[in-house]
């Protein structure tokens, strides 16, 4: 394939010729087509391919396990509608909207916290800080604390969600310089729906505060298929236009100024990140509730497999998939049948791991 | 006065500032084709104001900038990426980031979502690396290079971009003497090449030795503009920094530079 079509290059060719710079990006495919051309990091490709295939294996597991066990290749297979009736049925009517949900939250979180921490350069900043998910939190708890009737609690949190978006949009009025304003407003006015979310809990009724409870913490139990569905969709969409956003967002790790001297219109990109970013935490929360961790811990491992010359927006999305449905996985079989819900698993996983990966990593990186 | 050639860049009553406050104030001044442009002056004078001003970083307040006789207000970002790169003072890199990688990135304004990669690109970079003499270091780390050679990649990286101009912000500020004299006889080729340069520059001495034209500022306004040699007096520098000196030229390339300096003129008058 190298011959035929493709450049490699390595580090191989410095050691024939000490000398000899060829100008071919090393580490680098170039990809041409006549006058169409693309660069494709050899790296972030490989660990695209690795994550992708630990997701396969995770889907098939979770798909198989429940109270009907089913070998993961025969879940997969059943995806396709493929094997027993019955099978078919567990799998795609009973399990998918869970397994789809899950990592479809996973993807978006890991994706939102990359261009974030991206574009602040702060390795800290991820979909947690900006307080879209405590909006979300503050609304489904109020549809089920303070509505008698079931108003569904995802619908409101996605309501929450909006609402906080354009809210902090339009107090921090832009993005501002690394989009600091942006988070610290965030932040600001996710700590008061923290708070609004508390009062309603210590208010309510002990019933309607259990059935809260998973809204608190993220939970993936018995979630609406509509909503999954829009997720799906969401990031099907939002995807390719991360992929795009997250080249120009590799010019933003220079200097401002030298980024703005190449071309780049570094604000209206600030911008456009952050609401890309926030419309996939919106719409991650409006699944799964306020799952931790995910945000944070999904970039970091896709920036350590993908290596130092790309923003690796899919290995951050196929790390958060992967992650939630683990997470979701551990949480639904380690002390079944008593389930815990996703985003207890991933503060307990999450932080240590995330200490880990912190700690031993060598001072002064930036990204 | 000699017949200067047509100027590269022009400004025209410019003023730049933030919010309220000004600071640079009707300003006129005219870059010089093909030559190397320093412009000197105290501390907070607007030097730097002035040099992010020419690459468009801040939108003129009133007046206008002329690139070539265009109004640059009017040109894209990418217009203006292929016309003009600009090397900030500080240049940090990313962690792990090899001198080809950022190198590369001055391809950038000559490329776009399907056009990623071409010969063209392939050569600029070959070009700028061994223009800026790291041919033999262009798959090393940033990190692993000296100051005077870490300067020089993000050089090339600016001269990869391919633009008739060049505007760099003290191109030597955290340098040693020797780091200093690479980096400043790196701009001297460049400009014999036919490149346009202009530079902040602190130290006098420098400024007068490796620029064609100096433009002196203080407190956002020109008080002299010319050849070192005709432009640089004992008076012009008691009005810049408000010190005394006397100017002797330099032996070797007969410049001046400043020796003596005091802030009272009574030794000096012996």
């Amino acid at each position: 394939m190298d011959r035929l079509s493709m450049t490699s290059t390595s580090a191989a060719h410095d050691i024939s010729a000490p000398t000899a710079f060829n100008g071919r990006p090393a580490g680098l495919w170039v990809l041409s087509f006549g006058r169409f051309s693309l660069l494709l990091d050899r790296r972030a490709w490989l660990a695209s391919l690795l994550l992708l295939l630990a997701t396969i294996v995770l889907v098939g597991l979770s798909l198989g396990s429940g109270t009907v066990k089913i070998a993961p290749f025969d879940a997969l297979a059943a995806l396709f509608n493929q094997g027993e009736t019955k099978t078919i049925f567990i799998v795609r009517d009973l399990r998918l909207t869970r397994v789809l949900g899950g990592g479809m939250a996973g993807a978006a979180l890991g994706m939102a916290g990359c261009l974030l921490q991206t574009l602040s350069r702060n390795r800290l900043a991820n979909p947690d800080t900006i307080g879209i998910d405590n909006a979300a939190t503050a609304f489904a708890v109020a549809s089920v604390v303070a509505v008698s009737t079931t108003l569904a609690p995802s619908a409101m949190a996605l309501t929450g969600a909006i609402t906080m978006l354009s809210l902090t949009f339009a107090l921090s009025g832009g993005a501002g310089t690394r989009g600091y304003r942006f988070l610290i407003t965030g932040l600001g006015l996710g700590s008061i729906c923290g708070a609004a979310t508390n009062l309603m809990l210590a208010r309510a009724p002990i019933d309607a505060a259990n059935t809260a409870f998973p809204w608190t913490v993220g939970s993936l139990n018995n979630r609406s298929g509509v909503v999954v569905t829009l997720l799906a969709w969401g990031v099907v969409v939002m995807l390719p236009l991360a992929v795009i956003v997250g080249k120009r967002l590799n010019l933003v790790r220079l200097p401002d100024a030298v980024a703005q001297s190449l071309g780049v219109r570094v604000n209206r990109l600030r911008l456009f990140t952050i609401l890309l970013a926030g419309s996939l935490t919106g719409l991650a929360v409006a699944v799964a509730g306020p799952v931790g961790m995910i945000g944070l811990a999904a970039p970091e491992l896709g920036r350590r497999l993908a290596g130092p010359r790309t923003v690796p927006i899919v290995p951050a999305a196929l790390a958060g998939a992967c992650f939630t449905m683990l997470a979701d996985l551990l949480g639904r079989t380690l002390f079944s049948p008593t389930e815990i819900p996703v985003g207890i698993v991933t503060a307990l996983v999450g932080g240590p791991y995330l200490l880990w990966f912190l700690l031993r990593t060598p001072r002064g990186k930036q990204l | 006065m000699s017949v200067s050639p047509p100027a590269a860049l022009q400004t025209q009553n410019l003023v730049l500032g933030y919010q309220r406050t000004t600071i640079i104030d009707q300003l006129n001044a005219e870059i010089p084709h093909g030559q190397v442009t320093a412009i000197i002056g105290p501390n907070g004078c607007g030097k730097s104001t002035l040099l992010a001003g020419l690459a468009k970083l801040h939108p003129a307040k009133q007046g206008q900038i002329l690139l070539d006789g265009r109004d640059i207000a009017r040109l894209s970002p990418r217009e203006m990426a292929q016309s003009l790169a600009l090397l900030p003072q500080d240049g940090v890199a990313p962690d792990g980031m090899t001198v080809a990688d950022l190198v590369r990135f001055g391809r950038h304004p000559h490329t776009g979502l399907l056009r990623q990669w071409s010969k063209d690109d392939q050569q600029a970079v070959v070009e700028a690396i061994a223009t800026a003499d790291l041919s033999s270091m262009a798959d090393r780390p940033l990190t692993t290079l000296s100051g005077g050679q870490r300067q020089r990649a993000w050089i090339a990286m600016a001269l990869a971009q391919a633009t008739p101009l060049l505007l760099l912000d003290e191109p030597t500020a955290a340098l040693d003497l020797g780091h200093q004299i690479e980096v400043f006889e790196l701009i001297r080729q460049l400009a014999a090449e036919g490149k346009t340069v202009v530079m902040v520059v602190h130290d006098l001495a420098s400024a007068c030795r490796y620029a064609d034209h100096l433009i002196a500022m203080r407190t956002g306004t020109i008080i002299a503009a010319g050849a070192p040699k005709a432009i640089v007096t004992p008076e012009l520098i008691h009005q810049l920094y408000g010190v005394h000196c006397r100017l002797i030229p330099d032996p070797v390339s007969g410049t001046p530079i400043i020796v003596g300096v005091q802030r009272s003129i009574e030794k000096l008058e012996e």
